[in-house]
């Protein structure tokens, strides 16, 4: 007792709160969390996620066959003898290509998104709170790029420069980005003409305050569900570029993989049905998650 | 000329009786039959169809059933009469006479004259891809309008192949010699006028081509009314085309996956018997200039490292053959007395480190770049083998980074300015080696910005000799004992390293088609002789 309240500020603080009876307010965080272990779904997806993480990023320590060796018969099916996934047309493992492949895929998905939500965001968010011109400038920019066949313009990209993880992370971004940036830009029109942002700008604080600090962890909500979907999107992406021979050949991924062996789609199932299932099990899982959060940051579904 | 007027006569009461035959509804199956159509799998997109300026398959195949050329050949590499009934070379071998078929018109009813033979040959050796073909051609010339004199610089071993379809075609001087630039001459594409067994009768690019029966045609046959060349799409779509009996016969395919389900169906034949002339010589080639690749000694550990059976059997499911060198099997200067690199990854690790390569820390000598010819239709021979080079040469201790080229301009550009380690290409053998094999390892003919040129940087002063004797010697025999010796050498020196031939197929219909050609230009050859069986 006596060290718990060994100053009698405390003490005193205490006994305030326990003589007036807050209402209890949960923190909007944990309320966020509850209602997002309420949906199954969502909960599935998340475990999916983690168990595909694991997957990608610790099997390979114990699953160490290098996915370009050659080391069955070319195109085994299922079942055979050491190639439980079977082989491709090289005889190559395809286990081996998806423990080892999926880190790729999912880099360039999720930089892919990085990349895309710092670009919608800047265009968004600026546009949003500034208004005007710049408002009128940077939306022509972001129709511009809404309006170009953005699979198109992404292989235009990958083939300028060289196909790499980084130029495909890079041209899945710059296409991707004006979903986030349209978001953004309403989040913020919305936000800022809201009285805390009023007051925030009558006691004086500065426009970069305000954006960084007032708007944005308050439009946070429904642009991070815009940038789980954008991850699920840009994995998609990836893998039709590969399909279109646009993948790095010395980097495995699942993408590279259905890529490589679509022609022995006939005769070899295994070659690109396993890489495929593996992406719409990621895809799946960062949507049903993406929906999660939608669902729990969103206050009109929260007696549902 | 009176033999020749019979043996016209001749033909003629040959296709009557067939066709009296087939009235009576009595004929046999080895008759020949006229009428019908004969639809063709095929990509139906030729620059044009004048194949006396034009090179490429998607060409000459259109080229020879519309124009005829002097020649043809047969499957043996046998030259045949076509517009010319006989020929002499003269002893020096420093002139060719050929006397030309009588009453022979133009699909526009024109004659067709010696002028016009001088007239096409020359556009032939002054606008024709494969400049060796006519380079040592000086004069044409015409001393009656039925007989041609041909003088060259030097004997030239290839020129009556030359003459053959479907590297040349006899084009009518009165509708091309108009002064317009040949190579772009809208006859090329729209009212074309030839001589050959067929006439052109729509075209629509990259749907159809549709040749209809010259009624005119100067030798027997052709038997069927109209030839389709149709673009049926993607492979599946080409495949069940076949399947269905929609196409008759599909042509100058290599797609292994293709070819496997299509011999699962009964009524489908499936043939490689021919097209021997064409050799797409599917080889890795190295930069010399490169520092590793400049040492022979790497090359040749990196020939004992690929497993040819593996790319022809496992990787080709057995169609397409191994290639050996610089010439491929089939043709008659091929030799396989040479050094034939039979796997052995133990003796390509000692030469490595005999040479002073060591493996650093991570089991790796050195780095190499590879690149391939994109094209979707060769993915198997291309990029699958450079595929395939990482991780068989990694056993080798050779890294080995597949480098990507999103379309022809850019893989052309790495390779024609010498920016390459090593490169997958499927240069063609054209049936004479002065026409397909001496550019890439005569010594002046490295010429950077060139494609398909000597873009290895191979200097071999020997070479340079042996083959600079080959190429103007006329005796069949000598002529092979050249070669014998020049494939030796370059099976020591390894400027490329031969993988396979890919081997072209005839797929067609047994149910309804027959007399295919079996000559070695494959269906590159004018369709007279074919014909449906119902």
């Amino acid at each position: 007792m006596s060290e718990q309240h060994s100053s009698p500020n405390q003490a005193a603080s205490a006994a305030f709160e326990a003589e007036i009876q807050m209402p209890s307010i949960e923190h909007p965080l944990r309320e966020a969390a509850r209602m997002f272990a309420r949906n199954k779904a969502a909960v599935g997806g998340l475990i999916l996620l983690i168990g595909i993480l694991l997957l990608t990023l610790v099997v390979p320590f114990f699953y160490t066959v290098d996915p370009f060796d050659l080391v069955w018969a070319p195109l085994s099916p299922p079942g055979t003898e050491n190639v439980p996934f079977g082989t491709d047309y090289l005889g190559r493992d395809i286990l081996a290509g998806i423990v080892h492949g999926g880190r790729a895929t999912l880099a360039v998905g999720g930089a892919a998104a990085i990349l895309a939500v710092i670009i919608g965001l800047s265009v968004g968010s600026l546009a949003g709170y500034y208004g005007g011109w710049v408002d009128e400038v940077l939306m022509r920019i972001t129709e511009f790029f809404q309006v170009l066949p953005t699979l198109l313009f992404a292989m235009v990209i990958v083939a300028l420069f060289k196909p790499s993880v980084a130029t495909v992370a890079f041209a899945i971004g710059v296409v991707s980005w004006t979903a986030v940036a349209r978001l953004a830009r309403s989040e913020f029109l919305r936000i800022r003409s809201l009285d805390y942002v009023k007051s925030a700008r009558s006691i004086g604080s500065s426009n970069r305050r305000i954006i960084w600090l007032v708007i944005l962890p308050n439009a946070m909500p429904p642009l991070m569900v815009q940038a789980t979907l954008a991850v699920g999107g840009a994995i998609l992406f990836e893998a039709g570029l590969s399909f279109l021979g646009l993948a790095d050949p010395n980097v495995m991924s699942w993408g590279f993989m259905i890529g490589s062996s679509r022609d022995y789609l006939m005769d070899a199932w295994w070659t690109v049905t396993i890489p495929g299932i593996f992406i719409f099990l990621t895809v799946l899982a960062v949507s049903l998650i993406g929906d999660g959060l939608n669902d729990a940051t969103n206050p009109k579904l929260r007696e549902r | 000329m009176q033999k020749s007027r019979i043996l016209f006569s001749g033909t003629k009461l040959v296709a009557a009786v067939a066709l009296a035959g087939a009235v009576a509804g009595t004929a046999h199956a080895a008759d020949p039959k006229r009428g019908g159509t004969l639809t063709i799998v095929d990509t139906a997109n030729p620059r044009h169809f004048n194949a006396a300026v034009q090179s490429g398959v998607a060409t000459m195949v259109p080229g020879a059933q519309l124009f005829a050329t002097l020649l043809r050949l047969d499957g043996q590499f046998k030259t045949h009469p076509y517009l010319a009934t006989d020929w002499k070379i003269a002893d020096d071998g420093l002139s060719v006479t050929l006397n030309l078929r009588k009453g022979a018109k133009f699909h526009d009813g024109h004659d067709i004259t010696s002028a016009d033979v001088a007239f096409s040959l020359k556009a032939n050796r002054d606008n024709h891809p494969f400049k060796a073909m006519f380079a040592p051609l000086q004069e044409v010339e015409t001393p009656t309008p039925n007989q041609v004199v041909l003088r060259l610089k030097q004997p030239h071993p290839a020129l009556m192949l030359a003459l053959t379809a479907p590297l040349s075609a006899i084009i009518p001087k009165h509708v091309y010699g108009d002064g317009q630039n040949i190579k772009k001459h809208p006859r090329n594409t729209k009212d074309v006028v030839g001589s050959g067994p067929f006439r052109l009768a729509a075209f629509k690019r990259r749907e159809h081509i549709i040749l209809e029966r010259n009624d005119n045609y100067f030798m027997e046959g052709p038997y069927l009314d109209k030839i389709v060349m149709q673009n049926f799409g993607q492979v599946a779509s080409q495949i069940i085309a076949m399947e269905q009996g929609k196409a008759d016969m599909m042509h100058w395919s290599s797609s292994s996956r293709t070819l496997a389900r299509l011999k699962k169906s009964k009524n489908l034949t499936v043939t490689s018997d021919h097209y021997v002339a064409i050799g797409p010589n599917n080889w890795i080639a190295f930069n010399l200039k490169q520092k590793q690749l400049s040492d022979v000694r790497v090359r040749q550990a990196i020939a004992y490292a690929v497993d040819r059976n593996f790319v022809t059997k496992a990787l080709h499911g057995g169609f397409s053959k191994p290639s050996t060198g610089p010439i491929v099997p089939g043709t008659p200067y091929y030799t396989d007395a040479v050094e034939l690199y039979d796997v052995d990854l133990a003796k390509a690790n000692k030469i490595l480190d005999d040479a002073g390569y060591g493996k650093g820390g991570d089991g790796m000598r050195f780095t190499l770049k590879v690149d391939y010819l994109p094209a979707a239709a060769i993915d198997e021979n291309q990029k699958a083998i450079a595929e395939y080079l990482k991780p068989q040469l990694k056993k080798i201790g050779i890294n080995v980074v597949v480098r990507v080229s999103p379309d022809f301009p850019t893989w052309s550009n790495y390779v024609r300015n010498w920016d390459f380690d090593m490169t997958m290409d499927v240069p063609f053998n054209w049936g004479d080696p002065v026409i397909g094999v001496h550019r890439t390892y005569l010594s002046n003919n490295i010429k950077k910005g060139v494609i398909w040129s000597n873009t290895q940087n191979y200097a071999n002063s020997e070479v340079d000799a042996i083959l600079a004797k080959a190429g103007v010697e006329l005796d069949l025999d000598k002529r092979k004992g050249h070669y014998a010796k020049f494939q030796k050498i370059l099976a020591r020196d390894l400027p490329v390293y031969p993988v396979n031939v890919i081997a072209y197929h005839t797929v067609f219909n047994n149910k309804a088609v027959s007399g295919v050609p079996d000559t070695v230009w494959g269906t590159a050859h004018p369709l007279d002789r074919i014909y449906k069986l119902k």
